[in-house]
């Protein structure tokens, strides 16, 4: 008899497995280049959210500056890519590079500090960074940022695999680095870093009297965390093929990495992705007003009444208050995100 | 020599605005151990509110702080009743992420009212300045800054010599035993919130008739109000001040000496050296 | 274009409903964000365009986006517009760096897209086809500026101040270009981060430097803002020039303690003798409360022309691309016409006015063709 919790398991991960399957599938039928892009966009949030997971979730490092590694991986991969034409697949590791030597030094002024103290700092190292980006116009042209959308073909020997003309190749690309941070934050949780992490999170003190090297464990995860975010970061830049500060290195990404793992459920394996795949649809259907044309179409509400234009008129803008009321819902109601919410309920009704 | 006073001056007296800023979220921290990130955007309220009772009934800005800080302290008050109150004992990180849901919602509810255009308030004196030797000093700020050392003496003075302000100061110093000395710790928070609210809209009111209004204007003085508040000490008011006065002036000669671009970079660079170096602040007895 | 656009009609409606279906054309502008309160200006322009080509009886289903004024979210949009919803072409987005990251798709997609007001020269550098713009590009701003002054007096030393973003950097960065080439020397360069509220400081050092000019790049709050700091400070130069945007806008006029005799370069205004400018200029007024800015006229005359090329095109995106290319209107914003010259292409060689403020009224006063009145210069100095 298989006991319950490894059928669960079993369950889920078979559940994946079909997602998966589906994923890698779906461009055969789905010829939408918006429907790609808006997929694209949740596998670049998964990415996103689950690499600070990694800090933020397992090993309680609240850092809300996320952003700091993300734009210098863009930035660099779109420099190089510019000024240099060296391909981002290569770019996006001497991206990684400059981001471990950015997260050490994060790390050296950051993880002095606890709590609250240690979220302030983040913050305001990220914000030095995105100014002095701003202010070193001769190195990465400042607020006007980079332009750089001449991506060479893909080749393996001679034969040309892509030449990004369209979104699939970045449908492909997004998932299987969507994947492998996933896969990295599935063996992070099973392997004796992951225990020391969650040990260090749970009571930093408790952890080191019993051997366990806080600050070599907390530098650790961050260099993972902050290259995986590096990688978001050289994706997005290839993708866009626009950079610019306030974009790349603003503190409203850093709120946006943190907000995915809250809702979704902070220190969990599937948190982020369900982060990802709420928000991002969230914004976009609510950007582009369908929701109101939804409702005339339907018949329940009349588009030329007061209501009626007063939500067609405002909701598109309202995504960001509708952000805000889920973050406070979610902290006062669900604050273990929605898989805890869900984990909960599944809980009680075996109970019962 | 006249570059040095006039920056000098000028730092001085914006510095008495975050004085009063850093003030507030020194008290709410002090109080609660909570990072209000919503700060800036209570702010903004007290910002709107002072638009509107200028633009509706003719009100002077500064008048108007008489109505303003009762109205923003019940504003406070309600926002802790309602919201803070239930993670008051959760993990630190979702009481920030609460307040920062909280900022997000009241920025973005005025973008709804009021859109994003940029409000200015114009009085008479608005651009009106005093001329001492080569140095003028602006009108608007002298008065503010004279407001804010009334406000910040009044708040000393309560927090010093009455009941309820030693009430809080006890809860600030250690809550539980406050708690066990028979003080209402919970009524104590919303006290601290909802006088912090009224602190930090006021000073929004006061810098009204010099800069201008709009949704998103909190965000940038809830990180400099955080700077302030570390560099004088969580929980102590005169640090506040103090820190407050401090980073005006050097921004303002971070402006004038290394350029405009990078005096935010200047103020950053204070806040981590602080941080790193004397974490409790200039006068900050409560550690980390 | 009124009369050419009524003849066409005419000529349309002699030959019998040769084709019936609606032309879509997409608009992709800041209606909601920081940039909103100017891209409110746009969108009301061309609501103004779509009631005039219902009067003349096209058929013209305009599809609204939202780029909230992020580069990103501006090709979210256009990637919708032209492979969701089909468009035959794009009038917009209205910033600087939206209009710049859109432009390579446009070209990807081959959907003609017409920017109406984004000063960024490289926008119209990169050599794309399908990439047209109506407004004159950032250089432009400056030389216009320099030029004037260069007529009123001989100014020897300029010094700028702008902020730190796309806008301000383009702009400063070519009129820093230009000065050098006219033998004005650059005794400061300032750029602030945008929402700063203090720059008394800044301003002290550059009234040290004692400049003959002082040229602002600024959009509406902070160039208030400047102005009320230099009067605090007593910065007094021969002229502030006010590289559009901020300057140009009505709420600045308004402060008139502070906004007079200040020079600012726009792209129109309603008392130039261009075709319907005038009229423009009062119904906008009449219809939505306020002066319209040059930001309204812009987007009235991209639609228009958008709309006469796709219908000549009959809704073809390659033929309404050839339509643009070719074609000329008179209209509000005067000729309009897109060549290459000098590095451009697809650019509308258009005239750019300096006005100055009098009293809270914009006065034109430079080219002289165009001058509704003699400038005043030098700076008189603050009451």
């Amino acid at each position: 008899m298989i006991p319950a919790s490894r059928l669960q398991s079993r369950l889920a991960a078979a559940a994946s497995l079909l997602l998966l399957a589906a994923l890698l599938l779906l461009p055969r039928h789905v010829e939408s280049p918006y429907a790609l892009h808006v997929l694209i966009l949740i596998f670049l949030s998964t990415i996103m959210g689950q690499a600070w997971n990694i800090l933020g979730g397992y090993t309680g490092q609240y850092s809300v500056g996320h952003a700091a590694y993300f734009g210098v991986g863009a930035y660099v991969t779109a420099s190089l890519l510019l000024n240099r034409q060296v391909a981002p697949w290569v770019g996006m590791w001497a991206g990684a590079a400059a981001v471990v030597v950015v997260a050490l030094v994060i790390g050296s002024i950051c993880f002095r500090l606890r709590g609250p103290y240690f979220v302030l700092a983040s913050i305001a190292v990220t914000e030095i960074i995105r100014l002095t980006a701003t202010n070193l116009k001769d190195l990465t042209n400042g607020a006007e940022g980079l332009l750089a959308t001449d991506i060479p073909p893909l080749k393996v020997g001679a034969t040309v695999l892509t030449d990004f003309g369209t979104k699939v190749p970045f449908y492909y690309i997004a998932l299987g680095m969507a994947v492998l941070t996933v896969l990295a934050t599935w063996v992070v949780e099973r392997t004796k870093l992951g225990y020391c992490f969650q040990a260090i999170r749970e009571d930093q003190d408790a952890a080191h009297s019993l051997g366990i090297n806080p600050a070599f464990h907390k530098n650790v995860a961050l260099v993972i965390s902050a290259v995986l975010t590096s990688f978001a970061g050289a994706f997005y830049a290839t993708y866009v093929g626009f950079v610019d500060p306030p974009t790349t290195l603003g503190l409203d990404l850093s709120v946006q990495i943190v907000l995915i793992c809250i809702i979704g459920g902070i220190g969990t394996l599937p948190g982020p992705v369900l982060g990802a795949c709420i928000l991002v649809p969230l914004s976009e259907v609510l950007r582009s007003n369908a929701v109101p044309e939804l409702l005339v179409k339907w018949g329940w509400m009349n588009g030329d009444s007061g209501a009626g234009l007063f939500l067609k008129e405002n909701l598109a803008h309202a995504h960001v208050l509708i952000y805000g009321i889920l973050v406070v819902l979610v902290i006062l109601f669900m604050p273990e995100g929605l898989v805890g919410f869900f984990r909960r309920i599944t809980r009680g009704r075996r109970a019962a | 020599m006249d570059v040095f006073l006039q920056s000098l001056i000028s730092g001085i007296l914006l510095g008495g605005v975050y004085a009063l800023i850093g003030t507030g979220l020194t008290l709410i921290f002090g109080v609660m151990r909570i990072i209000n990130f919503a700060h800036g955007d209570i702010q903004m309220v007290g910002m709107y509110l002072t638009y509107l009772l200028f633009v509706h009934l003719g009100i002077d800005p500064f008048v108007s702080v008489l109505i303003t800080f009762p109205a923003m302290f019940l504003f406070g008050g309600l926002l802790q009743r309602v919201f803070i109150n239930r993670v008051l004992d959760a993990l630190p990180q979702n009481q920030i992420l609460l307040t920062i849901g909280l900022g997000l919602v009241m920025s973005n509810t005025a973008m709804l009212i009021f859109t994003s255009d940029y409000k200015i308030l114009t009085t008479s004196y608005s651009s009106g300045s005093l001329k001492l030797g080569g140095i003028s000093i602006s009108q608007p700020m002298a008065i503010s800054f004279l407001i804010t050392v009334a406000i910040t003496a009044a708040l000393w003075w309560f927090l010093k010599k009455t009941d309820t302000g030693q009430a809080i100061r006890a809860t600030a110093q250690d809550r539980d035993a406050a708690r066990l000395m028979g003080i209402n710790v919970r009524r104590m928070s919303i006290l601290a919130f909802g006088l912090g609210s009224a602190l930090v809209a006021t000073a929004g009111a006061l810098i009204s008739p010099t800069y201008y209004i709009y949704p998103q204007v909190g965000s940038a003085f809830t990180l400099k109000a955080f700077v302030i508040t570390v560099l004088g000490g969580m929980g102590s008011i005169v640090g506040a001040a103090l820190g407050g006065v401090l980073i005006g002036i050097a921004e303002s000669l971070g402006g004038a000496y290394i350029s405009a671009g990078w005096k935010d970079v200047v103020v950053f660079a204070i806040f981590l050296l602080v941080l790193l170096v004397k974490p409790s602040g200039l006068l900050g007895k409560s550690a980390a | 274009m009124t009369r050419s656009l009524l003849a066409l009609s005419l000529v349309l409606g002699l030959s019998g409903p040769a084709w019936a279906q609606a032309l879509k054309i997409g608009v992709i502008n800041s209606m909601s964000g920081p940039e909103a309160p100017i891209g409110e200006n746009l969108t009301n322009g061309i609501k103004l365009a779509e009631e005039d080509l219902k009067k003349q009886g096209l058929q013209v289903q305009i599809v609204w986006e939202d780029d909230t004024g992020v580069p990103k979210i501006a090709m979210s949009a256009m990637e919708k517009l032209a492979t969701r919803e089909g468009v035959t072409g794009i009038v917009g987005p209205y910033t600087s760096a939206c209009a710049n990251a859109v432009s390579k798709l446009a070209e990807r997609y081959k959907v003609p897209l017409l920017v109406p007001a984004a000063a960024k020269e490289e926008i119209t550098r990169q050599g794309l086809k399908y990439v047209f713009r109506m407004n004159a590009p950032a250089d432009v701003y400056a030389s216009v500026l320099v030029d004037a002054a260069l007529t009123m007096g001989k100014p020897k030393t300029v010094a700028f101040i702008y902020e730190n973003t796309d806008f301000g950097n383009s702009t400063s960065k070519t009129a820093k270009e230009y000065v050098a080439k006219k033998g004005i020397q650059v005794v400061a360069d300032e750029s602030y981060s945008k929402g700063a509220q203090d720059y008394r400081s800044t301003l002290t050092v550059i009234k040290s430097k004692n400049p003959d000019l002082v040229f602002l790049v600024s959009y509406v709050a902070d160039a208030i803002l400047l102005m009320r700091q230099s009067k605090e400070v007593g910065l007094k130069p021969q002229a502030f020039l006010g590289g559009g945007a901020g300057y140009t806008t009505a709420q600045f006029a308004a402060e008139k303690a502070v906004s007079n005799f200040v020079f600012s370069c726009t792209q129109w205004t309603d008392d130039v003798s261009w075709p319907g400018a005038k009229e423009f200029g009062a119904r906008y007024k009449a219809k939505f409360g306020k002066e319209p800015t040059y930001h309204a006229a812009c987007a009235y005359a991209s639609m228009m022309v958008m709309a006469d090329a796709a219908k000549t095109a009959k809704g073809d995106k390659d033929r309404t691309q050839a339509a643009l290319k070719a074609g000329k209107w008179n209209g509000i914003m005067g000729e309009v016409k897109f060549e290459d010259y000098a590095g451009f292409n697809n650019q509308n060689n258009h005239t750019m006015l300096v006005q100055q403020l009098f009293d809270g009224k914009y006065e034109t006063v430079f080219p002289a063709k165009f001058a509704t009145k003699k400038p005043v210069f030098p700076f008189p100095g603050w009451k």
